[in-house]
């Protein structure tokens, strides 16, 4: 348990997860380069719900908040390996993965 | 404190540098390694909370296999150093500020952060002593019995992501070689030995 | 600390399932041969006992699993719906697969745990057994869209769909761990005494995070911009899979939120629901007017479908709730019968997508085109098909619950939405013949059947299913 004569509280890693968060949207929307890279953005954002869930377990003194860390982890991990296969299937076929060329559906 | 005042300072800002670089580095190979540098700061950030545990998992299953995976796809589907999207440039400006209004009032809610007045009882597994029990034992306690729905569900969970990965990418390569073990057991030495007498002088014909 | 092995009867139908699932899959594995014919008869087999299951069920409900698990009226339901889309759809990803040459004995088996992630998500009780629940369904279905493998379209799909099934996830996550840290608990009974004293900004800003992420999910505008892509690029059967039981399940766990956990928080949420619902019945109706592509269609019929749901989630009133589930008892029917329409969209061998292909439809294929014309008028909201009394119930309640403007722009939207379902039958009846279309076989021909019959039929026995829905609704509002 963290105690009150800490300096750094709550909202500090609160604000170091928004951050995050918002860097991993930024990275899905505006640096539309690959879609490794997208990816990639999208885990940041996971990191950012679990700083967000830790910390709140650590303040709140409550275990829940870290046992479901553990399961976006897991999560986050089979989610990561599908993508990754979708992309591997999507290259063979197009033979690039960069996103102006996912172009085939319009949209 | 004052020690781990500065440790904040330090994990936050390397990680905010890290995820910044994950975004904004034009090879993707550079990129895994950023990622896996936020990662560990963050890590370092978990431990600060407190929770060891969660951040040795981060550690271990995050660099040691999700990056791993990544990297091994970056390198497998030979990815040059990409270009950056056209007309990217134009749309940063407006994102930038969009992002920054984003940040700016969640910070907002964030400074006067509060939490329910019922919310102190309502607490499912309150954080016990960590002098009496470690973070770890007391995770394993709960994990494995008021939480164990949760964990065989995660389990079904990866069990789904196996078959998806191997429907999607497995192809039977007619040129791989592989074991047999049927036909090696059943071989005997008749179906492969032949003794020939040779006479001298004359050889034997294949 | 608590020991004692939870009581796993609620959740026999659920475990049943997951186990049939391991068993087909070993034997698919072991088998040489592919079994996908096989395993498709076996898991419809599998979900006819886990309804009966499920019916059988006591109606005072139950929670298990150390509150993480909930079964009611409504949750047996809203189940029964998605087992019943899931099965009927799964006819015709087998009749597809058969066709195409595309049969993998995983399809079934992805198809049965996907229902079962919809499954979890209806019953649960808690954020964390939500979100498990939710991925569990998300990740069979990224696969799902992708499964085609060696088709360029089918893989975009599947990229497209993750991309932003992840985002999804991410915004739906950041709201949970946001209300986490504000009530102190993830159960929905904890949230709800939490949020019952009032909430602050922070709590509002997570519910409208849950919120987003799951519009996402069941592809409510703003939110929407994978469907028309992922429905088109998708094999057809799946997209109506796509198009059906996530739908539902999507819906259901709206309802349960919502009305549940947040309940105490309905003047703060609502108007977000009304704005998604408005602009989702809009857009479904406008874009939809410039499509070619039936299943481009298709999606936005849905989004349009969506929207019209989500006022009876808007009105948080029992109702509201009832109306909610009769019309997607009715959109099922609708939209199995129209996708296997789709599906026998042929000519000579090859599948075609473009509206164009149908013109002259009632001249070739005259039951075909009535089957069709029947399910389109179904969808417009002419009566006395089964449309119209789904959008009778939800506008009705709507205007029960004060939402009379809702209930105005609802009806404007479906006269415009009137104009493209009826654009279609213009096409079959009254152009110019063009490309003759393929007898359908027997498995797409007897659904088209079953379904315009049952939207004809309709009208005769409304009340026993209305009063079933108002039965499940009733669970949702406890004492």
């Amino acid at each position: 348990m963290i105690t009150g004569t800490l300096a750094i509280g709550l909202a500090h890693y609160l604000t170091v997860a928004a951050i995050l968060f918002t860097l991993g949207i930024f990275g899905i929307f505006l640096n539309r380069k690959n879609l490794i890279v997208i990816m990639m953005s999208i885990e940041l954002m996971l990191l950012a719900v679990n700083l967000n869930l830790v910390a709140f377990s650590a303040f709140l003194g409550d275990l829940v908040g870290q046992v479901f860390t553990m399961l976006v982890l897991t999560v986050a991990a089979a989610e990561a390996a599908i993508g990754l296969a979708i992309v591997v299937v999507f290259y063979r076929n197009r033979r690039s993965i960069e996103v102006e060329d996912i172009n085939k559906l319009k949209g | 404190m004052i020690i781990a005042s500065l440790a904040f300072y330090l994990f936050s800002l390397m990680a905010m540098v890290g995820a910044l670089n994950v975004i904004f580095q034009r090879n993707p190979v550079h990129s895994v390694l950023w990622l896996i540098f936020t990662f560990f700061n963050a890590a370092g950030l978990f431990v600060l909370l407190g929770a060891e545990f969660v951040a040795m998992i981060l550690v271990v299953v995050y660099v040691g296999a999700v990056a791993v995976l990544f990297l091994f796809v970056v390198m497998m589907l030979d990815i040059n150093i990409t270009t950056m999207r056209r007309g990217f440039l134009t749309y940063l400006p407006v994102g930038a500020l969009i992002g920054l209004v984003l940040l700016a009032e969640l910070a907002l809610v964030f400074g006067g952060w509060a939490v329910a007045p019922a919310a102190d009882a309502l607490r499912a597994a309150p954080t016990p002593n960590m002098a009496d029990i470690p973070n770890t034992q007391a995770l394993g306690q709960i994990l494995y019995t008021k939480y164990a729905y949760l964990f065989e569900v995660s389990g079904i969970i990866l069990l789904v992501a196996m078959i998806g990965a191997i429907v999607l990418t497995h192809r039977r390569r007619v040129s791989s070689r592989k074991q047999s073990i049927e036909t090696q057991v059943a071989r005997r030495p008749s179906d492969t030995l032949e003794v020939v007498k040779v006479q001298t002088g004359r050889g034997v014909s294949l | 600390m608590m020991n004692a092995v939870p009581d796993f009867a609620p959740a026999f139908p659920e475990i049943m399932l997951v186990l049939a699932g391991m068993v087909f899959l070993l034997f698919g594995v072991l088998r040489e041969r592919d079994s996908m014919q096989l395993l498709t008869g076996a898991v419809i087999a599998a979900m006819l006992i886990a309804g009966v299951l499920i019916l059988r069920q006591p109606d005072t409900g139950a929670v298990t699993f150390g509150g993480l698990f909930l079964i009611n009226g409504f949750t047996g339901f809203a189940k029964l719906l998605t087992l019943g889309g899931a099965m009927l759809t799964l006819v015709l990803i087998n009749n597809w697969a058969q066709t195409a040459g595309t049969a993998r004995f995983e399809i079934p088996i992805l198809v049965l745990f996907a229902t079962v992630g919809m499954l979890l998500m209806i019953s649960a009780n808690d954020l964390i057994a939500l979100y498990v629940g939710l991925e569990l369904q998300s990740l069979s279905l990224y696969v799902l869209a992708a499964v085609h493998r060696s088709d360029l379209r089918a893989t975009e799909a599947g990229v497209k769909y993750f991309v932003l099934g992840a985002l999804a996830s991410g915004l739906l996550l950041y709201g949970m761990s946001l209300v986490y840290g504000f009530a102190g608990t993830t159960t929905f009974a904890g949230l709800a005494t939490a949020t019952a004293s009032g909430g602050n900004i922070g709590v509002l800003i997570g519910i409208v995070f849950i919120i987003a992420g799951l519009s996402f999910k069941v592809s409510a505008v703003p939110f929407h911009m994978w469907t028309p892509d992922v429905y088109e690029g998708a094999p057809t059967p799946i997209t109506a899979f796509f198009s059906v039981a996530p739908k539902i399940a999507g819906l259901a766990l709206f309802l349960r939120v919502l009305y549940g956990p947040f309940g105490p928080m309905l003047h703060q949420w609502q108007q977000v629901i009304v704005a998604i619902s408005v602009l989702s019945m809009a857009w479904g109706a406008i874009a939809a007017i410039a499509q070619r592509n039936i299943k481009r269609l298709m999606a936005y019929s849905s989004i349009g479908h969506v929207g019209y749901a989500l006022i009876g989630l808007a009105t948080g009133t029992l109702e509201g709730a009832r109306g909610m589930l009769f019309y997607m008892l009715i959109y099922i029917v609708m939209n199995v019968g129209t996708f296997a329409c789709i599906m026998a969209m042929r000519v000579n061998g090859k599948a075609v997508e473009d509206i164009s292909a149908l013109s002259g439809l009632a001249r070739t294929r005259p039951m075909m085109a009535a089957g069709l014309a029947a399910l389109m008028f179904s969808m417009a909201g002419i009566p006395p098909l089964a449309g119209i009394w789904g959008k009778f119930y939800i506008f009705m309640a709507a205007v029960n619950a004060g939402l009379i403007v809702l209930a105005v722009l609802g009806v404007l939207a479906s006269a415009i939405g009137a104009f493209y379902y009826l654009r279609v039958v213009k096409i079959m009846y009254f152009d110019e013949v063009g490309p003759v279309i393929e007898r359908p076989n027997a498995v797409t021909g007897t659904l088209i059947a079953v379904c315009s019959v049952a939207m004809l039929a309709f009208f005769i026995v409304p009340s026993p299913l209305v009063d079933s829905a108002a039965v499940a609704a009733k669970s949702l509002f406890p004492g």
